[in-house]
């Protein structure tokens, strides 16, 4: 026992003596795993709703109200996702989510594109005035202008007789329209972007252009555009996917006159008592029909997309945020 | 001739005109744009908040009505839901965005000390940004997604509860939602460590051979440096607040844009104070953190300054001098 004792009394001095010696090693693998630890914890919050979304989906109604089950259902079902397509109307919103945000994203990237260009490669009168003014318009709440654009457009529509059913107000026209005019969602920072992107290529290259006897256009083409594909990717992304989420001028210029995900899973509660009639939860439990799985299945349907997205292309959107040279430039 | 046409476009002078016409003709598309959806409304919808607007079947009617009770401002002020709404919504601004930007500087440090695994946490902390749109955010928060820490039974929120009621509403807006305001961190972490990357490593060797340690170099070389990444992310979280549906004023101004009984003066009074107050939010986003540059000239115009005193001083007491003697 004494013996033992001194055995361990030994190795504790060892360690003490260790640690003395190697202090700043030691200190270091201390603060690394006290990083590490730090850093697991915020990703598992980060994490944490998508998780709880993930782990409801595949509850039936019996283990949504059972206190006993915590994260694993009891039985892992896939009903939940099958009525969470038919309240989404997956197959029409999946296709005209993708559609829309794809147009959208088209136009926003070529108009930004061609912005871009000139504030990069050209020196004219007001650019600085310009390009403040691109910034500033960064932070003009959606609001103010909402209320006028749906005035304008109201006018504009009833004006060309454009007013019937998925015309006009309630078709995508008004956005597709703002969108090619490059006033789309977060249409500024897709600017900056390119603005910054187009600076890094050297100008040797459009001055041996030009000697060629290259106007503006064929510069614009065969250099810029054609040296930035990768840029053009990160900005295609970015606006894809602003465009799938954005549901606030969506939702007044759009209304119900279109089926995307998004604006479906923003009124769920109300589609669900519609599109479901007849169809009841195997097990709900009498009178109650709890919607909270099937909402949350609907909820990772609509997300799928892009999180398919995110994992393709993961580095081009980290890269674009870095790429916007808002840090101290 | 193709030559000469080569010759003269090297030149400066036609070179430098061509170049502003055609920069013009890149940017019409944007400009056009700009003025008819961005330019025009936002001043139809301050000049919108004088008048009273009814929707006739000729049109919007519209009758000037700011001398009757203050007009669509007045109504607006006696509205029961509004401007305690929006004081609400300052408060957010004001705890949300230093946690923010706070969270993500740590963030962005840490990942900067060469971790291992670095890209999967990136990866984990910007992928939000991806998915994140009104009604998932709506839907998670509601469903009490957010809310992972049991902070009501909290001791230390129990005795802030008592000694100020209002700390602690602010503090459970705060941690009640806690997981969707680290949702808001994907973008600043990418920028704060973009900023630090760009530090330049001399600056480091520098500081350690005059004996500095790691939280000196934290505050005095990586803090300064990256203050005009956190007023950009300020500005941008500021932004991205204004559109999020925990925003309790979002919804009041949401309806009263549906709500056409009530007018589009009203509407718009509703939407030109909000904007007033998020332009003010900017501003002392921009008075904390804007400033990093100015301050160094404005101690060396002091300095100036003060030089300058002390030479007017002088010149002072010469003319008194010969003052006194005459």
């Amino acid at each position: 026992m004494n013996a033992l004792l001194q055995n361990v009394r030994s190795r504790f001095e060892d360690a003490k003596a260790y640690v003395k010696g190697h202090k700043a090693k030691v200190t270091r693998i201390v603060s690394r795993i006290a990083i590490y630890i730090f850093l697991i914890t915020i990703s598992y919050v980060f994490l944490y709703p998508i998780l709880r979304m993930l782990s409801i989906s595949f509850m039936s109604a019996s283990d949504l109200v059972n206190p006993e089950v915590g994260w694993l259902p009891s039985k892992f079902t896939l009903i939940n996702y099958g009525i969470a397509w038919k309240v989404l109307n997956g197959t029409v919103s999946l296709f005209n989510s993708i559609k829309y945000s794809g147009l959208m994203a088209i136009s926003q990237t070529v108009i930004s594109a061609l912005t871009g260009f000139a504030f990069a490669r050209y020196e004219f009168k007001g650019k600085k005035f310009l390009y403040t003014i691109i910034l500033l318009s960064f932070i003009i709440p959606v609001p103010i202008l909402l209320i006028t654009q749906y005035n304008m457009f109201n006018e504009f529509y009833q004006l060309i007789g454009r007013t019937g059913q998925g015309q006009g107000i309630g078709s995508y026209d008004s956005q597709m329209l703002m969108a090619f005019f490059g006033q789309g969602v977060n249409s500024a920072i897709l600017i900056m972007i390119f603005v910054n992107f187009f600076k890094l290529i050297p100008n040797d290259l459009y001055e041996a252009g030009k000697i060629d006897g290259a106007n503006p256009f064929q510069l614009f083409w065969h250099i810029t555009i054609r040296l930035s594909l990768s840029t053009i990717v990160v900005v295609f992304l970015f606006s894809f996917v602003w465009n799938w989420n954005e549901d606030y001028v969506t939702k007044f210029l759009v209304g119900d006159g279109i089926d995307l995900f998004t604006n479906q899973l923003g009124k769920f509660d109300s589609l669900f008592s519609t599109r479901t009639t007849g169809l009841t939860h195997p097990d709900a439990g009498g009178e109650i029909q709890l919607v909270e799985s099937f909402k949350m299945a609907a909820t990772v349907i609509s997300v799928i997309p892009l999180l398919l997205l995110y994992f393709v292309g993961q580095k081009s959107f980290v890269q674009g945020i870095e790429k916007t040279g808002i840090t101290g430039e | 001739m193709a030559k000469n046409r080569t010759l003269k476009a090297l030149t400066s002078d036609s070179r430098i005109e061509n170049q502003n016409k055609i920069a013009y003709l890149f940017i019409a598309p944007w400009l056009l744009g700009f003025l008819t959806f961005v330019i025009y409304p936002f001043f139809k919808t301050i000049y919108n908040t004088f008048f009273k607007i009814t929707s006739e079947s000729i049109g919007l009617t519209y009758v000037y009505n700011l001398i009757d009770k203050g007009g669509n401002y007045g109504t607006a002020f006696r509205n029961l839901n509004f401007f305690p709404q929006l004081f609400d919504f300052i408060v957010m601004e004001f705890t949300y965005v230093p946690t923010i930007i706070i969270i993500a500087f740590i963030l962005a440090v840490l990942l900067n000390t060469g971790v291992k695994g670095q890209g999967i946490f990136r990866v984990i902390f910007f992928f939000p940004v991806i998915i994140m749109s009104g009604p998932i955010t709506g839907i998670l928060y509601w469903n009490g997604a957010g809310s992972l820490l049991t902070y009501a039974d909290n001791i230390i929120f129990k005795m802030i509860l008592s000694y100020s009621p209002q700390l602690a509403e602010a503090l459970s807006g705060l941690f009640g939602n806690f997981t969707m305001v680290l949702w808001f961190t994907g973008i600043p972490v990418i920028l704060f460590i973009n900023a630090l990357q760009k530090i330049n490593v001399n600056l480091y060797e520098a500081a350690k051979i005059d004996g500095a340690n790691g939280w000196q170099i934290l505050w005095k070389i990586k803090v300064p440096i990256v203050k005009p990444t956190a007023f950009v992310c300020a500005v941008f979280t500021i932004v991205q607040l204004g559109t999020y549906t925990g925003n309790p004023v979002f919804y009041t101004i949401q309806y009263s844009i549906y709500d056409r009984g009530g007018g589009i003066g009203l509407a718009s009074t509703f939407a030109a104070i909000y904007t007033f107050v998020v332009f003010l939010l900017v501003g002392v986003a921009w008075f904390l953190l804007g400033r990093s540059e100015k301050v160094k000239k404005v101690e060396l115009s002091s300095i100036q300054r003060l030089g300058m005193e002390d030479l007017a001083r002088r010149r002072e007491q010469q003319k008194k001098g010969t003052v006194n003697a005459q």
